[in-house]
């Protein structure tokens, strides 16, 4: 009996002093998300994004991919859109949840590209995405690419957590607003009580009138003019989102550094 | 002159009752209608020296009254007395509205009042300071009005649509004019020179209902003053008070479209009667913080109007209360859509 109890007390300390020692892999659901083809990180870096991105993914059942390329060879944005229809990325199912991430680094066009497809669309819409864009251009000009991509799993994901529609940078999300009207509010509630506390004129233009009558009216129509203004477009040259040649609707936006 | 009302049964002074509307007498509880109140009660007496001093009927004593006052009590006995020479001829008044609050009611509900201010010092509130509520007939001139306005205007209608890759704005112009006529009825104005303007204009609206033919004894009890100011001299104050509902009947009139201006405005009102008229106001004098405030209340429904001291405390308390409940809200509002609490 002793001798079994001491067996499994062995058992259970080996077990700890196992795991404490392995090498800091956790979990993962072996999703491959990061497909750095122009080798701008470490494997160390890689395989660090891969864990941010598999938990970011994971909370928000929105895939974060990240795919570098050292030449596309067409405008970043079809890249983009041919990736979702030839490799059918997803959290949910092929052609699912994404939030995909672009860049060519061909010496001649240095672009990049931001795209939402479905959840990835409604949550990460053009708003959000032109906060992620400038937020994360600096450092690819400084040529900090996994400072860059960290941030843009980690905003991405912060701004996961707003409903839908809302721009999480507005000036209606900040607490100076927030102090600045509720400031006025107070004051303007507060004058009006100061305001009328002497007493209202209760009285108005019906209290006194005896007759009122139209004699005459007239409404003549003169000369109407008309003028006619384009259309604001989406920017044509990419710039907002659209929709892939396999028909998926998206968010996007684009930039270069 | 002065009028003074013995009691037919006791001989005792008589004075106005607001709850029955009539002449009473407050030693034997005689009431007598003052439609039909007969005039040999009422005892006058002519004084040579009518404009400078008027002695009571009861006592003899001198009335003590400065210009204006057309109805005072005497100082030496009490006797309710009215100044005749100041409420007749061309001084007499058309109408009355008698006091309908008597002064225990106006007390009562003043005092109600100050409770009710949210942003008064609390020593305020209680009102145990009332220094003096005197019931006083104000003159006021109550003016019927004809008024003709002829507008020319040029208006337009907007309408935006889109049909390709325009958008197209369409802007319709057109003329637009309008005459109409307009009649107000007893419009008040206040005729004393001591009453202030701003704050007789907010004791309205009067219940003509109650509106009576005048007669001296309605007077008896209450201050009266006669009017500084004539029909004529007022004339361009009750104008300029109804041009604002003339403009807001114009504008009433004017509608369906986006925008419009008047190119040509004419408003012509011209008076119909006036009627000299006299109406009850209780004076309420308070003592607060060293200082007099003065309130007046509508001595027909009670309305209370004047400024009342600020508490600086309760004004920063009421700020304060409602500038973080605000913040608050819109904190909340900015988790629940998902930002962060800073």
């Amino acid at each position: 009996m002793r001798t079994k109890l001491r067996g499994i007390t062995i058992a259970i300390l080996t077990t700890i002093i196992m795991f404490s020692f392995q090498p800091t892999v956790l979990a993962n659901d072996g999703k491959q998300r990061i497909f750095d083809e122009a080798e701008l990180l470490t494997d160390n870096e890689v395989q660090q994004l891969e864990q941010l991105t598999y938990e970011h993914s994971k909370k928000h059942e929105i895939d974060f991919i990240i795919v570098t390329t050292p030449k596309a060879g067409k405008d970043i944005k079809k890249f983009v859109q041919d990736y979702y229809d030839d490799n059918a990325p997803g959290y949910d199912k092929p052609h699912g949840n994404a939030v995909i991430f672009a860049i060519d680094m061909d010496d001649a066009v240095r672009e990049f590209y931001l795209a939402g497809f479905y959840k990835g669309k409604k949550y990460i819409d053009d708003t959000r995405i032109n906060h992620i864009i400038s937020k994360i251009t600096p450092y690819l000009k400084d040529g900090n690419y996994y400072t860059a991509f960290a941030t843009l799993i980690e905003t991405g994901s912060e701004y996961a957590e707003y409903v839908p529609g809302i721009d999480p940078e507005g000036f209606y999300m900040q607490t100076w607003f927030h102090l600045l009207a509720a400031i006025v509010i107070a004051g303007g509630i507060v004058f009006f009580m100061a305001y009328n506390s002497g007493g209202k004129v209760t009285v108005n233009e019906r209290t006194y009138t005896g007759d009122f009558r139209v004699i005459h009216r007239k409404d003549r129509f003169i000369t109407k003019s008309v003028t006619r203004r384009r259309k604001p477009k989406n920017n044509s040259s990419g710039g907002g989102g659209g929709i892939t040649g396999g028909g998926h609707s998206h968010s996007g936006g684009r930039g270069s550094f | 002159m002065v009028i003074h009302y013995k009691c037919p049964n006791c001989g005792d002074d008589m004075a106005f009752d607001t709850e029955s509307g009539m002449l009473s007498c407050a030693s034997c509880g005689r009431t007598d209608n003052i439609e039909d109140f007969s005039d040999e009660f009422i005892t006058t007496t002519f004084s040579d020296e009518e404009a400078k001093e008027y002695n009571c009927n009861n006592c003899g004593a001198a009335v003590i009254t400065d210009a204006d006052t057309s109805a005072t009590s005497c100082s030496f006995c009490g006797a309710a007395v009215v100044l005749a020479d100041r409420v007749s001829g061309s001084l007499a008044p058309d109408k009355v509205i008698p006091f309908q609050i008597s002064k225990e009611q106006a007390m009562d509900a003043f005092k109600k009042w100050c409770k009710n201010g949210r942003l008064t010092p609390k020593g305020f509130m209680t009102a145990d300071r009332i220094k003096n509520i005197t019931g006083i007939y104000v003159p006021f001139w109550l003016y019927d009005l004809h008024s003709e306005a002829d507008v020319k205007a040029k208006a337009t209608k907007v309408r935006t649509y889109s049909r390709g890759d325009y958008i197209y704005t369409e802007t319709s112009y057109y003329d637009v004019e309008r005459k109409i006529d307009l009649t107000f009825q007893k419009v008040p104005v206040d005729a004393s020179e001591k009453m202030n303007d701003e704050m007789m204009d907010k004791l309205e609206p009067y219940d003509y209902g109650s509106l009576k033919d005048f007669k001296t004894p309605y007077l008896a009890g209450y201050l009266a003053e006669k009017y500084n100011y004539t029909n004529k001299d007022l004339f361009p104050r009750v104008k300029s008070k109804v041009n604002q509902y003339v403009d807001q009947y114009i504008r009433s009139t004017i509608n369906g479209y986006t925008s419009y201006h008047y190119e040509n405005k004419h408003v012509n009102t011209e008076e119909r009667k006036a009627y000299y008229c006299l109406l009850p106001v209780w004076m309420v004098y308070y003592d607060f913080d060293k200082q007099e405030h003065t309130f007046a209340m509508n001595g027909v429904n009670g309305k209370v109007v004047g400024k009342p001291p600020l508490s600086m405390q309760k004004v920063m308390a009421w700020f304060s209360g409602i500038a973080a409940t605000t913040f608050v809200v819109l904190k909340a509002i900015t988790i629940l859509v998902g930002g962060d609490l800073w």
